[in-house]
């Protein structure tokens, strides 16, 4: 389903012409399996995020390539990125990235929006994935209205409402308590068995590691694939 | 994403900084009535004048002068020219002629006229009908008032202007016309002794009003019969009297002035003008006199509008500065809008659409605005000339005239200029960092 192959990348810091550069991954060779829960773990600095936003199309890798479901996604420009981001992966982020000037519903509606779907059909689809992410009395909320739980929620159902095989989340936990965090992993092994989504997720929380299939680690930009925790669903 | 949403999206991010939308459409509120007032002045003083040239006057019209008079075959060559419709000549009497009617005395031009002619070039009658007969004649709409019981010097002497004038309005002919004969008193000298005779004459018809209010129409057609027997009392041609300061006149029989040509269309004007002054006659028609002007109008309006531009593109800064404003706050919007897989190509089209949208806008306005300007300049202006100057203005005077395409051209304007100022910020927005954008509440 996802195929890292030989992915380097690094960083120049510093002014121009005095630039530092910080290698950040090391030829990183990587598959995750559809209806897979991967969880990349690894410590501050290690280049988790940054194989993320590699694999999302971010950020254009220095060396190597990134096959998602088959396409090879790696010379993708701004454009077709946009349509394969819009139409194969969703998005759970840390700190929910809601638009705050839309409401709970907006948020989730707009995908479907950018999709170009006609308005009657995106309403009822919305409607329906706010009541199964618990959500259906919020819908006229802003997001500065919502707890971090409930704001979690509606990015996820932002993230599912276009049906992707694929959900990248990066820390999807780290803004929650420990209540909404065993709600969210709950909620996204449910996901995983009832739709087969296959879930990337970044790391450093052993709780969300503990539902993973399988736990890839990083260290210094190198992947060090652990262990199978769990046998993969299905 | 559909038009309509993207217009929603638009409306919305308006919605969050009505302040600086709403300054930045007055920019372009201003700039644009601005042009538009500004060209309008270009457009009123334009239509003054064609006004002033057309006035009266028909577009398919030629006078046609010539060295000497014309004669008959010179006319008739005129009548043969492609594109022609009609050609009316008059031979006007030139004598120190008088009409009574019962105490009533007038001195109105009279003249022989090719009535048919006449009436194929757009003479028209507003009451009775066109002479058979020698004696007959039509008069100008206006005959009437020229027909004046003479008042006695003694009568007008102490009174006063408005006095004078209402005097002379009731000394005016009052009845009916139509059916009445007049006399015709020619005059010749013989020697030195002063003959006089009386030609009867019956009024058949009346001409039509004349189109301005001001334009006054006392002429008498007569017939060429009529004229002969004036000629055989005069024993000169047209009746010119033998006085000493006509020795020099020639006197030619059977020749005609106020040579007119009339073409079909006002089209036909130009090629007909240039054949006949290749004959060696000159020519003057209105068609040509509007030619000149509207190129120099023309010149004029786009000097204005170039002018008036430049107070949009002054506008348009101001968009370029909102719409960069905009782009930089909604910076992390954009960057969720592209992190879950927004099109460039559409987020340059809503920032683009709301520029356009404050441009069009503000054009909208403007153009209301500058209607009302106009409206009410050409109201008061007038007024304030009378009061302050103490001058009439010309009748039909428009110092402000706003034609359809004047606001469209400056919606166009303001439309483009919009869009240009709006496409850097559009383009900018397409190139937000989608982490850094992301990392901003972090």
């Amino acid at each position: 389903m996802i195929e890292v192959k030989g992915l380097s990348h690094e960083f120049r810091i510093g002014k121009k012409g005095k630039e530092k550069v910080v290698p950040v991954l090391h030829q990183v060779n990587l598959h995750v399996k559809q209806g897979e829960i991967a969880a990349i773990v690894g410590k501050s600095g290690s280049g988790k995020s940054t194989l993320l936003n590699l694999i999302s199309g971010y950020i254009k890798p220095l060396a190597g390539t990134v096959t998602i479901n088959d396409i090879d996604v790696t010379s993708f420009n701004e454009g077709k990125w946009a349509d394969f981001r819009l139409n194969h992966l969703g998005f759970i982020f840390q700190s929910f990235q809601l638009i705050s000037s839309m409401t709970a519903f907006e948020n989730v509606e707009l995908p479907l929006i950018l999709k170009g779907m006609n308005e009657k059909e995106r309403q009822k689809q919305t409607q329906e994935m706010l009541e199964i992410v618990g959500l259906s009395e919020y819908g006229g909320h802003y997001p500065g209205e919502l707890s971090g739980g409930q704001q979690q929620r509606v990015s996820i159902a932002r993230a599912l409402i276009v049906n992707p095989p694929i959900i990248l989340a990066d820390e999807p936990t780290g803004s929650l308590d420990s209540d909404n965090e065993k709600e969210l992993l709950a909620f996204i092994q449910k996901l995983n068995k009832d739709r087969g989504i296959t879930f990337l997720i970044i790391t450093h929380d052993q709780e969300v590691a503990q539902i993973a299939h399988r736990t890839i680690e990083i260290t210094d930009g190198y992947v060090m694939e652990g262990e199978k925790i769990y046998e993969v669903q299905g | 994403m559909k038009f309509r949403d993207r217009y929603r999206f638009v409306r919305a991010n308006m919605k969050k900084n009505k302040t600086r939308v709403i300054m930045t459409v007055l920019a372009a509120t201003i700039g644009c009535a601005f042009l538009i007032v500004l060209a309008s002045i270009g457009f009123g003083i334009h239509k003054t004048a064609i006004k002033d040239i057309t006035n009266g006057r028909l577009m398919t019209e030629i006078e046609v002068h010539g060295e000497k008079p014309f004669t008959l075959e010179e006319i008739q060559k005129l009548d043969d020219l492609k594109n022609t419709k009609t050609v009316t000549r008059k031979q006007i009497i030139e004598n120190n002629l008088t009409y009574h009617l019962n105490k009533y005395e007038s001195h109105a031009e009279t003249m022989v006229a090719d009535l048919p002619a006449e009436k194929k070039a757009g003479f028209e009658l507003s009451k009775g009908r066109m002479p058979i007969h020698k004696n007959e004649i039509v008069v100008g709409y206006d005959f009437a008032k020229g027909l004046i019981k003479p008042v006695p010097d003694e009568d007008t002497k102490n009174l006063s202007e408005q006095e004078m004038q209402n005097k002379m309005k009731d000394s005016q002919y009052k009845g009916n016309l139509l059916g009445k004969t007049v006399q015709l008193e020619i005059q010749q000298l013989e020697g030195k002794r002063m003959v006089k005779k009386n030609f009867p004459l019956t009024i058949v018809g009346i001409g039509k009003k004349p189109s301005k209010q001001w334009m006054m129409n006392e002429s008498v057609f007569i017939s060429e019969g009529q004229l002969k027997d004036i000629e055989r009392f005069t024993k000169t041609p047209r009746g010119i009297m033998n006085s000493p300061e006509n020795k020099n006149l020639k006197m030619d029989y059977n020749v005609y002035n106020d040579v007119k040509v009339y073409t079909h269309t006002a089209d036909e004007v130009e090629g007909v003008s240039k054949k006949i002054e290749k004959w060696g006659y000159s020519t003057y028609s209105p068609q040509n006199e509007l030619k000149q002007i509207n190129v120099i109008f023309l010149i004029i309006k786009i000097g204005l509008i170039t002018v008036g531009t430049v107070a949009v593109l002054i506008a348009s800064i101001g968009i370029f500065n909102t719409m960069t404003m905009a782009v930089t706050e909604r910076a992390q919007d954009i960057g969720i809008m592209k992190a879950i897989g927004a099109h460039p190509g559409v987020i340059k089209k809503i920032f683009l659409m709301e520029s356009s949208f404050i441009g069009v806008m503000g054009a909208l306005i403007g153009t209301a605005i500058a209607y009302l300007f106009s409206f009410g300049v050409n109201l008061i202006l007038p007024v304030l000339i009378e009061q302050f100057f103490h001058e009439k203005p010309p009748e039909n005077f428009y110092f402000s005239y706003i034609p359809v395409t004047l606001p469209l051209i400056c919606i166009a304007i303001c439309f483009g200029v919009t869009l240009i100022s709006g496409l850097r910020p559009a383009v900018r927005a397409t190139q937000v960092d989608v982490l850094k954008a992301l990392r901003r509440d972090i």
